[in-house]
C-alpha cells in the first residue's frame, strides 16, 4: 500500500513551482511538442483494422440473417433483394460501428472500410440500401498528406507522407466454418414445412411418402449454405448444424 | 531626405494662410524625416495641408495614431491572434490557421467581429433595457481617456497629448471609474450569474485598486513628480528604468494590472466555468463584441502605463540609420513594442495558470500585494534619500 | 418547428450578404452544450491532436454569444427541454449539427423510453454518423456546414448503386426473432451453490446467530456471496444488526426485481464492508418479497445512507414506496413526461425488426409536442426558505460551461454553499430496461456506453459477470491482454477526468496535455480493436481477436511517451501553486463520511480506506503482477487527484509487466468452453461470432460481480431465469452513481467556486452515473 500525501508549499516552494510552470510554458513556446494534424488537408492513417463504413459482397452472402440478429442497435434490416434473397440494408443513423455483424458474417460478405468522416443533410439519406453497399462510396476528400503516429521509446512523433491513404483496405474475407443443416430426429418431424419456407437456397424439399401417406423433409447437403435459419425456426427443434 | 529647415521654409512660404500658427505648428509637429518629402509635398496642396498639419500635430498624432487609437485598433486585431497562436504553441497545437492559411489565420478576429456585428442583439425581458444598452458604450470613455496623458517619448522628445502636473492622479481616477460600469452592466443584466460576477468584480476592485495606487505612488515618490513628462525624463537609459530601481513596485503594478483586467490567474469575476462570463452573460451580438474588446483595451492602457512608469517609455538605444530616419516615430514605436511585450506576457499567463478563488484573490490583493506595495514605497523613500 | 433554412435566408438578405456569410462561415462558436458521451470525442476534436481553431473555436459557456450547437448524442426527455431553451437563447443566425447515432435514429438506444430525436426539437443542419463519432467526422460536419453557409449544397458521400442479380424464387418465410423469452419464468435470487468457501460457512453461521429469528433463510449463493431472506417487517432490524454486529457499513446496490406473474416484487439490498478486511470481498444480499399491490417497505436510509439515491431510483422505476426516504413521490432521474414506472415488465418498449419495409416508419418513443417548460424540480418552500434566511438559490446546469449534464441547485449564503440538491438523469438512457430486451452478447456495446472514456473496464465488468455465471475459465494469454487493455482504459479515464479538472480551473493547457496523452492511449486501443473509444472487444471467454506483437511493442513504447508527457503535465498543472491553492483542503470527505456515503474506488482510497477490488478479490492477472494500492489520508480534492495520478503510475507499471509476460505466452485467446465446436475461432472470432455467442443462456439465479473500473467499483448484477437468452433483470451500479452521494456531501460548506474543484476531483461523468 502506498500513501499519497498532499504537498504543503512554503514560500520557497511556491517560487520554485511558479518558475517551473512558467519555464515549462516558455519552453513549449520555443520548442513545442506539437502533435496537431490539420484534418481536412491532412488525414491520420488509421490502422487497417479500423471499424468504419461497411461494404457488402452479394456473391458471398448466404442470407443467414445473422448480421441483423446480432446488431445491438437494430441498424441492419434485411431487404428483399431482386434475387428474392434477403440482403442487409444498413441505417447509419443507428449503426454504432461495433462490427459484430462483420464478425458474425459466416461467408465474409460484409467488409470493413476505413471511411468514417461523413455528414448527412437528412436522416433519410442515412439509410443505405443493399445496392449502395456493394461498391465503395466516394467521399469528399481534401487531404493531400497522411499522417502516422510513430511512437518510439522517446516520444510520440508525427510522420507525414505525401499522398492519399487508401480507405478501402484489402482484408481477406474470413472463410468461416462450412456448416450444413441436418435432421437429427426425423421421426419427430411434423412436416410443418417451416424449414422449406425459410430456406433461401432451395436446399430443403418435401418428399411425399405415398405408402405411409406422410410428408418428409429432405435437406440437400450440396445446396445447403449452412445459414442455420431452418435450425432456428424448426418448431420441433430437431435440426442441427453440423460440419460439412 | 529633406532638411527640416526646408520644411520650415516651405511652411513660412505658405504663411499667407495661418501666419500666427506656424511657429506653434512647427514646434508641435511630429518630425519623421523618412516621410519628410511626402509631408512637404502634401503640405503644399491646399486644404489637404490642414489635414496633414492636424494629423502630424504631436498631441493629435499621439492620440490618434501611435500609441493612441490607431495602434489600439491594430492591437485589438493582432493581440487576440498572437495570444491564440502563442497559447496554441504552449498547448502543443497551432492556433487559428484554417481562415486564410497564407496569413496564418491572422484575420480570424476580423471574421469574429464581423460576425458579432451582423448577429442579432437580444435584450431579454428581465433586463433593465436602457442601462443594459448604454453601459457597454459608456464603458468606452473611461477606458480610452487615460491615453490622453501617456508619454510615449523619451527625454527631450516628449510625445504626450496633454501635459499635466497631475497626469498620474488623473489616470488613476479614470481607471478607477471602469469597474463602476462593469457593476452597471452586471446589475442591469438581472441574472444570477451576472449578479455573482458583479459582486466578485466589486470585491476584486478594492483588492487590486489599493496596491495599484500604492505602486504608482512609489514611483511618484521615486521620480519626485507625477507629471508624465517628468516621469519619462527620469528614466534616461535602461539602468535607471523604474523596473530596475524599484522591481517590487513593478511586480505589484503588473499583478494589479492582471487583476484589473481579469486575466488568469485572476479571472475571477468572469470565470467561464463558474459564471459563464459573469457580468457579460446576457450580452449578445455587437454588445458582447464591445465587452470582449473592452477587456483588451483596458489591458492595453494599463500596459502602456506600465511601460511609461517602469520601462522608460520610448527610451532605448538608437540604431544607426534607422533612428535618424524615423525621428520621433522611432521612440513611439519602441514604446509600442515594449507595451506589446508586456501585453503578451499578460495574455499568455492564460496558458500557465489556473484561476484563483475569490477569497484567495482577495487575500493576495489585501495581503501579499499590499505588503509588497508598502515595501516598494519604503524602498522608494530610501532610494530618494540616498540618491 | 421553424423553417429549417430560416437562418440561411437571414444570412442571404441585405446588401452585406457576402460579408455576413463569410463571417458566419469562419466564426462558428459552439456553445457548451455537452449532452452525452460523444462529448469525449468532441474534446479530442477541439484539443491539440486536431486543433481546428479557425472553422470553430473552443466551446463557450454561454448560449447568448454562440451561434452553433453541436448536439453530442443522446437527447433525453429532460435534456430536450434544456436544448430547446438553449436554442431559443441563441441569437440568429444559428446552426445545429448532430453528432453520434443517438441523436439521429437513436443508435443503440433507439427503443429507449427516455430519449428523443433532436431533429424533432430544433432544426438540424447536419447529421454525423458514428457511435461515438471520430473527431474527423465531427470536423467534416463542420466543413459541410461551412459549405452550406456559403450556399454550396453537396453530399459528403456518394454511393454507387449496383444492380443486383435477379433470380425468381418462391415466397420465403420471414425468420422470427432470435430472442427467447420465458413466459412465466421462475425467479430465484438465492440459488444455493456448493462452493469451497470455509469462511463463508462460518460467516453464514455467525449471521444466523446474530439474526436469531429475524431471517427466513441464509444461503451461500457463490464464492463471497451470501443471501439473507427476510420479511419486510424485520428488514430494518436485520439491516441494523448487520451494520452494528457484522460491520457491514455500506450498501453497494439496491435492487428491485419484479415478478408480475406472481404479483410480487423482490427487494434486495447488497451490503458490504469497508472496515473489516476479511469482509471486503463479501457481498451480503438481504432480500424480501412484497406484494405488487401497494408495495411499501421500510427505507434503510437511516441505517445505510449510501442506499439513499438507489432507493429513489428504484422508487421511480418500479413504484416501490420506501417509507422513510424523504424523496418518495418526487422525480429524481426521470423527466415529468417520461412514462411512469418504466422498468415494470408490463411497460413494453418497441420490438426490434429484422426485415426492411419501405413505408414503415419505425416507432420511436418521442414526444409529439416539443416540451414547453423548463422543468426544475425545486419546490416552493425551498426557495421561500432560502429567501427568508438571506440565501440565494443558484441552479447550475445542465447547460453551463462547468456542469456537464448534471443540474445542481445550490443554496448559497454569502459565498458558501449551504445546501446542494443534485438532479441527475440528463443522460439517463434506460440501460437496465434495454438490457432486458437484448441478447446477452448484444449488451456488451450497450454497457460500454456507460463510460465511453473507460470502455474496457465497463466491458470487462459485464463480461466477467457472464463468465462467472457460466463458470468459464479464460485462457491465460487473454487474461494478460485483458489486463493490459483494462489498465490502458483506466489511464484513459484518468486523463479525461484530469483534463476536465484542469478545465474547471480555467487551465486550458492542462486540458490539452491530457487530451494529447489520451490520444496516444486511444491510438493503442484503436490498433488493438479498430475503434477509438467503443472497442466492444472483451467477450465472454476471452477477447475478439489476438493482439499482434508489434502492437504490444507499441503499447510498451507508449508507456515511455506517456511518462514523458506526464512530466510536462505535472510541471504546468499538478505542481502549479495555484492548483495546489485551489484544491488543497477543499471538499474534504473524512473516512467516516466516505464509508457512510458508500464511496468507491480512488475517491474512497483518498479518504484512507484501503480497498481496491483488484486486490480484494483479484481477477484476470492482477494477483500475478507486482503493484500497489494507492491510498491517502487527506480526502480533499488534491488528495483525490494526486492519488489517482499515483495510481496511473501503478497502471503503467502493470502494463509494462503484463506486456513483458504476454510475449512469452502463446495460446488461444478464447476459451474452449465457449467456442464449442468452432475451434477455428480460437485466435480470431471473425466468421463465427453469432454462432458462438448468439444463444448464450445463463443458469438460473442472481450473478453479481465486482470490477474495479477507472473511477471505482463497478457492480453488475444479472438475474437470469435459466431459460431465456435475454437477461431477466440487469442491475448496474456504476462508480459515478455511487460517488454522487459523497460528491454532494463534499460540496456542502465549501465556497461556490469550489464546486468545480470538487466536481473535477471526483471525475464525475454523468453518462456513467445516469446509465
Amino acid at each position: 500500500m502506498k500513501k499519497v500525501g498532499t504537498p504543503e508549499y512554503n514560500l520557497q516552494d511556491k517560487l520554485k513551482y511558479h518558475l517551473s510552470a512558467l519555464s515549462t510554458a516558455a519552453k513549449q513556446v520555443a520548442l513545442p511538442l506539437n502533435i496537431t494534424t490539420h484534418y481536412p488537408r491532412e488525414r491520420r492513417r488509421w490502422p487497417d483494422c479500423f471499424r468504419g463504413y461497411i461494404l457488402f459482397d452479394p456473391e458471398r452472402c448466404i442470407s443467414c440473417f445473422q448480421c441483423s440478429f446480432i446488431c445491438p442497435a437494430n441498424a441492419i434490416w434485411m431487404k428483399e433483394a431482386p434475387s428474392n434473397r434477403y440482403y442487409p440494408t444498413l441505417d447509419y443513423g443507428k449503426c454504432i460501428f461495433c462490427h459484430f455483424c462483420v464478425d458474425s458474417c459466416p461467408g465474409g460478405a460484409l467488409k470493413p472500410t476505413k471511411i468514417h468522416d461523413v455528414a448527412y443533410r437528412t436522416m433519410e439519406e442515412m439509410l443505405t440500401l443493399t445496392e449502395e453497399m456493394v461498391e465503395p462510396p466516394e467521399i469528399i476528400r481534401e487531404d493531400k498528406v497522411f499522417v502516422d503516429y510513430v511512437i518510439d521509446t522517446e516520444d510520440l512523433s508525427l510522420k507525414r507522407t505525401k499522398g492519399r491513404d487508401n480507405l478501402i483496405v484489402e482484408i481477406a474475407p474470413s472463410q468461416g466454418v462450412p456448416m450444413v443443416s441436418q435432421c437429427v430426429d426425423r421421426a419427430s418431424c411434423i412436416a410443418c414445412k417451416v424449414c422449406e419456407k425459410v430456406c433461401e437456397s432451395g436446399a430443403v424439399s418435401s418428399i411425399k411418402d405415398e405408402e405411409r401417406l406422410i410428408v418428409k423433409m429432405a435437406i440437400d447437403a450440396e445446396k445447403c449454405t449452412g445459414c442455420g435459419l431452418c435450425v432456428k425456426e424448426c418448431s420441433m427443434q430437431i435440426l442441427r448444424l453440423v460440419r460439412k | 531626405m529633406i532638411d527640416i529647415s526646408g520644411l520650415v521654409n516651405l511652411m513660412i512660404a505658405e504663411q499667407v494662410n495661418i501666419p500666427l500658427l506656424y511657429p506653434i505648428i512647427y514646434n508641435f509637429v511630429l518630425k519623421i524625416p523618412v516621410i519628410g518629402n511626402i509631408v512637404a509635398f502634401l503640405l503644399g496642396i491646399p486644404i489637404i495641408r490642414y489635414l496633414i498639419a492636424f494629423i502630424l500635430w504631436k498631441p493629435i498624432f499621439i492620440l490618434l495614431i501611435i500609441p493612441g487609437f490607431g495602434t489600439l485598433g491594430t492591437m485589438l486585431l493582432v493581440l487576440p491572434w498572437l495570444e491564440r497562436k502563442l497559447v496554441g504553441r504552449m498547448q502543443w497545437r497551432v492556433g487559428p490557421r484554417e481562415i486564410a492559411p497564407r496569413t496564418r489565420g491572422s484575420i480570424q478576429l476580423l471574421a469574429d467581429s464581423l460576425r458579432f456585428l451582423c448577429q442579432e442583439v437580444i435584450i431579454h425581458k428581465e433586463a433593465h433595457k436602457p442601462y443594459f444598452l448604454q453601459f457597454p458604450f459608456l464603458y468606452f470613455l473611461p477606458v480610452l481617456l487615460p491615453l490622453l496623458f501617456i508619454n510615449a517619448g523619451t527625454i527631450g522628445r516628449t510625445l504626450v497629448p496633454i501635459e499635466s502636473e497631475y497626469a498620474l492622479q488623473l489616470m488613476i481616477a479614470l481607471i478607477s471609474l471602469m469597474p463602476v460600469f462593469i457593476l452597471g452592466v452586471g446589475w442591469s443584466s438581472n441574472n444570477r450569474f451576472a449578479f455573482i460576477g458583479t459582486v466578485r468584480e466589486a470585491f476584486m476592485y478594492f483588492a487590486y485598486e489599493i496596491p495599484f495606487i500604492i505602486a504608482i505612488l512609489a514611483m511618484v515618490i521615486l521620480y519626485g513628480t507625477s507629471n508624465t513628462v517628468g516621469v519619462v525624463s527620469a528614466q534616461t537609459s535602461w539602468w535607471n528604468w523604474g523596473i530596475i530601481l524599484n522591481p517590487l513596485a513593478a511586480l505589484t503594478f503588473f499583478v494589479a494590472a492582471v487583476m484589473a483586467t481579469a486575466r488568469l490567474p485572476f479571472e475571477i469575476p468572469e470565470a467561464d466555468q463558474e459564471l459563464a462570463f459573469g457580468p457579460f452573460i446576457e450580452y449578445s451580438g455587437i454588445a458582447f463584441g464591445l465587452a470582449y474588446v473592452m477587456a483588451y483595451e483596458k489591458m492595453y492602457v494599463l500596459s502602456a502605463i506600465m511601460t511609461m512608469l517602469f520601462l522608460g517609455a520610448g527610451s532605448g538605444p538608437a540604431i544607426p540609420y534607422v533612428t535618424p530616419l524615423l525621428g520621433d516615430l522611432y521612440y513611439a514605436i519602441l514604446f509600442v513594442i515594449k507595451t506589446l511585450i508586456i501585453l503578451l506576457v499578460m495574455v499568455n499567463l492564460r496558458g500557465v495558470y489556473p484561476r484563483y478563488r475569490l477569497d484567495q484573490g482577495l487575500r493576495i490583493g489585501w495581503g501579499a500585494m499590499l505588503t509588497l506595495g508598502l515595501i516598494a514605497v519604503a524602498w522608494s523613500i530610501v532610494l530618494g534619500v540616498v540618491l | 418547428m421553424e423553417n429549417k433554412n430560416a437562418h440561411i435566408q437571414f444570412l442571404e438578405s441585405g446588401p452585406l450578404a457576402p460579408f455576413k456569410k463569410w463571417a458566419a462561415k469562419w466564426s462558428l462558436w459552439p456553445c457548451h452544450f455537452i449532452t452525452s458521451c460523444c462529448g469525449v470525442e468532441l474534446a479530442h476534436a477541439f484539443a491539440c491532436p486536431r486543433s481546428p481553431q479557425a472553422p470553430i473555436t473552443l466551446n463557450l459557456g454561454i448560449s447568448r454569444q454562440s451561434n452553433f450547437i453541436i448536439i453530442e448524442g443522446t437527447i433525453t426527455r429532460k435534456m430536450a427541454r434544456a436544448l430547446q431553451f438553449v436554442y431559443g437563447q441563441m441569437p440568429d443566425p444559428k446552426f445545429v449539427n448532430v453528432i453520434g447515432a443517438c441523436g439521429e435514429r437513436g443508435g443503440i438506444f433507439w427503443n429507449s423510453y427516455n430519449i428523443t430525436h433532436p431533429s424533432d426539437i430544433v432544426p438540424v443542419d447536419f447529421f454525423v454518423p458514428g457511435c461515438p463519432i471520430t473527431p474527423e467526422a465531427l470536423l467534416r460536419g463542420v466543413r459541410a456546414l461551412q459549405d452550406k453557409i456559403m450556399g454550396i449544397d453537396r453530399k459528403t458521400i456518394e454511393f454507387k448503386t449496383v444492380e443486383l442479380p435477379f433470380v425468381e424464387l418462391e415466397e420465403r418465410k420471414v425468420p422470427t426473432s432470435p430472442k427467447l423469452y420465458a413466459p412465466t419464468p421462475a425467479i430465484k435470487v438465492d440459488v444455493k451453490q456448493e462452493v469451497d468457501w470455509d469462511f463463508g460457512k462460518e460467516l453464514a453461521d455467525t449471521i444466523k446467530k446474530e439474526l436469531n429469528g429475524l431471517y427466513k433463510s441464509v444461503t451461500i449463493t457463490g464464492k463471497d456471496r451470501i443471501a439473507i431472506r427476510t420479511t419486510p417487517v424485520n428488514l430494518l432490524e436485520v439491516a441494523r444488526k448487520l451494520r452494528d454486529q457484522m460491520q457491514l457499513d455500506h450498501v453497494k446496490s439496491v435492487n428491485v426485481i419484479e415478478v408480475p406473474h406472481e404479483r410480487k416484487f423482490i427487494v434486495e439490498y447488497t451490503a458490504s464492508s469497508y472496515s473489516v478486511e476479511a469482509l471486503m470481498p463479501v457481498l451480503v444480499t438481504i432480500f424480501t418479497e412484497i406484494g405488487m399491490k401497494d408495495p411499501k417497505i421500510p427505507s434503510l436510509t437511516s441505517v445505510w445512507e449510501s442506499a439513499n439515491y438507489c432507493e429513489r431510483e428504484m422508487h421511480e422505476f418500479f413504484g416501490v414506496w420506501f417509507e422513510g426516504n424523504t424523496w418518495m413521490g418526487k422525480k429524481f432521474l426521470l423527466a415529468p413526461d417520461t412514462p411512469d414506472l418504466p422498468l415494470r415488465k408490463e411497460f413494453k418498449i418497441p420490438e426490434e425488426r429484422y426485415v426492411f419495409e419501405k413505408d414503415v416508419t419505425p416507432e420511436f418513443m418521442v414526444p409529439i409536442e416539443p416540451p414547453k417548460d423548463l422543468y426544475v424540480p425545486i419546490w416552493e418552500e425551498f426557495i421561500k426558505d432560502a429567501y427568508e434566511s438571506d440565501e440565494i438559490v443558484v441552479p447550475i446546469g445542465p447547460h453551463h460551461a462547468g456542469s456537464g449534464h448534471l443540474r445542481v441547485t445550490f443554496r448559497i449564503k454569502g459565498d458558501v454553499i449551504v445546501d446542494a440538491i443534485p438532479e441527475p438523469g440528463f443522460v439517463h438512457r434506460s440501460m437496465e430496461k434495454l438490457a432486458e430486451n437484448k441478447l446477452y452478447i448484444q449488451n456488451i456495446p450497450l454497457f460500454e456506453r456507460l463510460a465511453i472514456n473507460d470502455p474496457v473496464n465497463m466491458n470487462l465488468g459485464y463480461v466477467r459477470t457472464i463468465e462467472k455465471a457460466l463458470g468459464i475459465e479464460v485462457p491465460e494469454r487473454a487474461q494478460y491482454l485483458r489486463t493490459i487493455m483494462a489498465e490502458l482504459s483506466r489511464i484513459e479515464a484518468f486523463y479525461y477526468d484530469s483534463g476536465i479538472f484542469s478545465l474547471f480551473f480555467g487551465h486550458t493547457t492542462g486540458f490539452m496535455y491530457c487530451m494529447a496523452i489520451r490520444e496516444m492511449i486511444i491510438e493503442a486501443l484503436m490498433r488493438i480493436t479498430g475503434s477509438r473509444s467503443g472497442p466492444s472487444f472483451v467477450v465472454p471467454g476471452g477477447i475478439r481477436r489476438d493482439i499482434p506483437d508489434d502492437v504490444l511493442k507499441m503499447i510498451d513504447n507508449i508507456t515511455f511517451a506517456v511518462h514523458k508527457r506526464m512530466k510536462k503535465f505535472e510541471d504546468i498543472f499538478v505542481t502549479n501553486p495555484v492548483t495546489v491553492a485551489r484544491a488543497k483542503g477543499v471538499g474534504v470527505l473524512t473516512k467516516e463520511d466516505a464509508i457512510r456515503c458508500g464511496m468507491v474506488g480512488p475517491f474512497l482510497r483518498a479518504s484512507g480506506v484501503n480497498h481496491d477490488i483488484r486486490k480484494v478479490s483479484p481477477y484476470e492477472v492482477y494477483d500475478k503482477l507486482d503493484w500497489e494500492v494507492t491510498t491517502g489520508d487527506d480526502g480533499d480534492c488534491l488528495g483525490r487527484f494526486l492519488g489517482r495520478l499515483e495510481e496511473i503510475k501503478e497502471s503503467v507499471k502493470i502494463i509494462k509487466q503484463a506486456g513483458d509476460a504476454v510475449r512469452g505466452i502463446k495460446g488461444p485467446i478464447l476459451s474452449d468452453a465457449i467456442l464449442g465446436e468452432y475451434k477455428e475461432a480460437a485466435s480470431d472470432i471473425k466468421g463465427s461470432f453469432f454462432r458462438v455467442f448468439g444463444n448464450l443462456v445463463l443458469p438460473r439465479g442472481e450473478w453479481t460481480c465486482l470490477t474495479e473500473a477507472g473511477r471505482g467499483t463497478l457492480l453488475f448484477s444479472l438475474i437470469s431465469d435459466g431459460e431465456s437468452n435475454v437477461p431477466y433483470r440487469v442491475r448496474v451500479i456504476s462508480p459515478c452513481w455511487m460517488n454522487l452521494r459523497g460528491f454532494m456531501e463534499a460540496v456542502k460548506g465549501e465556497r461556490y467556486a469550489d464546486f468545480w474543484a470538487v466536481y473535477g476531483s471526483f471525475g464525475y461523468f454523468p453518462p456513467e452515473a445516469d446509465r
